[in-house]
């Protein structure tokens, strides 16, 4: 049977969408090969499906998020308000004690993490360990880093106060918790970092002292949670 | 991926989207950073204005915090943001009463009569301004299907089920969206 134009043009969205039969599929190919006009309309449709693909996304006005957040702010119960404004103020009260170490610790954890990975970018590669036990790990051969008694002081140190503040933290409203985790994972991951310098080069100064300070920024993280 | 890269990594959609659920307006405001061009070209285009397009990205984003303890993660975070946009800007016409075409699925059309074009005439180059501009002049039905189909991919299943028309009607108003949008482009 003879395809005619308005039968093509007819089927040429499913055609150029690929949902045709086979036995279509040829029947409009033929039609195309011989049909000059069908063949633009294909080539067209083609082209609005092609750039349709890839419209840019618009952006709304900066107004916009002022406005939902305004929004936000009517949506929340008002118990949940008072609720908030009752829990700032009782850590404002107590706060004096429990921002310092807060902000000292990350503080202190951002200065590692930066002086770190100034060092890191010196380098050709580092390996990566997602957990201070593995760092540890030395294989049989490999040259140990430099015992450092000050270090297997600060160590000792750490374990103790971690265990006291483990127990503690069961008892710690989920924020407090949340603070304390944040801090730790960075002082946790600059620890990791310096240990890995340590064991490619064990007698970099640079590195020991970092890791040193490491160490005593946990001790003086772990010891103002210690307190809560 | 390095330590350092980990340190920075962005919290994924679901993770934000947790937060935001339990409070964290922070998370929140991560989300809308994040998603709202996206939710606003999709009611700009659905809409064919700019003018009421803001306003609806606002509701929707309301929408998003008010139901977001529902959102359990089982599909992706932007399919469900994209289907509740989707569904506000159909409630959107449904309270305006903004008819939307329909073809039956033998062919009889409505409004639009269709012609086989037998000129060689053809679009020279698609401009995308001008590609936009002739999206925002169909009619709102075609101009529906078109948006879910051709710029967000929807398949017809999906148009079908979101539209509540058959997968027939849903391919036929592609086919009459394309075929006036060439119209537009070729004038």
């Amino acid at each position: 049977m003879i395809m005619v134009c308005t039968q093509c043009q007819e089927l040429l969205s499913d055609y150029i969408d690929g949902t045709l039969e086979l036995g279509e599929q040829a029947h409009i190919e033929r039609h195309l090969s011989d049909c000059e006009p069908c063949r633009a309309m294909r080539d067209d449709l083609l082209q609005i499906v092609h750039f349709s693909h890839r419209l840019p996304e618009h952006a709304p006005s900066a107004a916009l998020w002022a406005r939902i957040e305004s929004d936000l702010a009517k949506e929340q119960p008002i118990g949940f308000k008072a609720r908030a404004a009752a829990f700032w103020l009782r850590l404002r009260e107590r706060h004096f004690n429990l921002s310092i170490p807060q902000m000292v610790a990350a503080a202190a954890a951002f200065v590692i993490v930066i002086s770190v990975s100034v060092i890191a970018f010196r380098r050709d590669t580092i390996s990566t360990s997602n957990t201070l036990a593995e760092s540890m790990h030395v294989s049989p051969g490999q040259v140990q880093p430099l015992a450092n008694p000050d270090m297997e002081q600060l160590e000792q140190q750490i374990n103790q106060l971690s265990e006291t503040v483990e127990q503690k933290k069961n008892a710690w409203n989920p924020e407090l918790r949340a603070a304390f985790e944040r801090n730790l994972l960075y002082v946790n991951q600059s620890l990791v970092e310096c240990r890995h310098q340590l064991s490619d080069n064990p007698s970099d100064d640079v590195s020991q002292e970092l890791m040193l300070n490491a160490y005593r920024e946990k001790i003086r993280l772990l010891e103002g949670f210690k307190s809560f | 991926m390095t330590a350092t890269a980990e340190r920075t990594q962005p919290a994924s959609d679901l993770e934000l989207a947790r937060a935001a659920a339990a409070g964290d307006t922070s998370a929140f405001e991560s989300l809308y950073a994040q998603h709202h061009r996206r939710v606003y070209s999709l009611c700009v285009r659905m809409l064919g204005h700019t003018s009421q397009a803001e306003d609806l990205t606002q509701e929707v984003f309301l929408q998003v915090y008010r139901k977001l303890g529902s959102f359990r993660g089982d599909s992706a975070f932007t399919t469900w943001l994209h289907r509740l946009t989707v569904n506000q800007v159909l409630m959107h016409f449904r309270k305006r009463g903004v008819k939307l075409e329909h073809t039956s699925e033998e062919g009889d059309f409505t409004n639009v009569v269709e012609t086989p074009i037998q000129s060689t005439r053809r679009i020279s180059m698609v401009d995308r301004l001008a590609l936009e501009k002739a999206i925002a002049e169909l009619p709102p039905g075609y101009r529906t299907v078109f948006v879910l189909h051709d710029v967000e991919g929807y398949e017809h299943e999906e148009i079908s089920g979101l539209l509540k028309v058959s997968i027939g009607t849903s391919k036929s108003q592609l086919h009459k969206a394309r075929m006036r949008l060439r119209e537009l482009l070729t004038k």
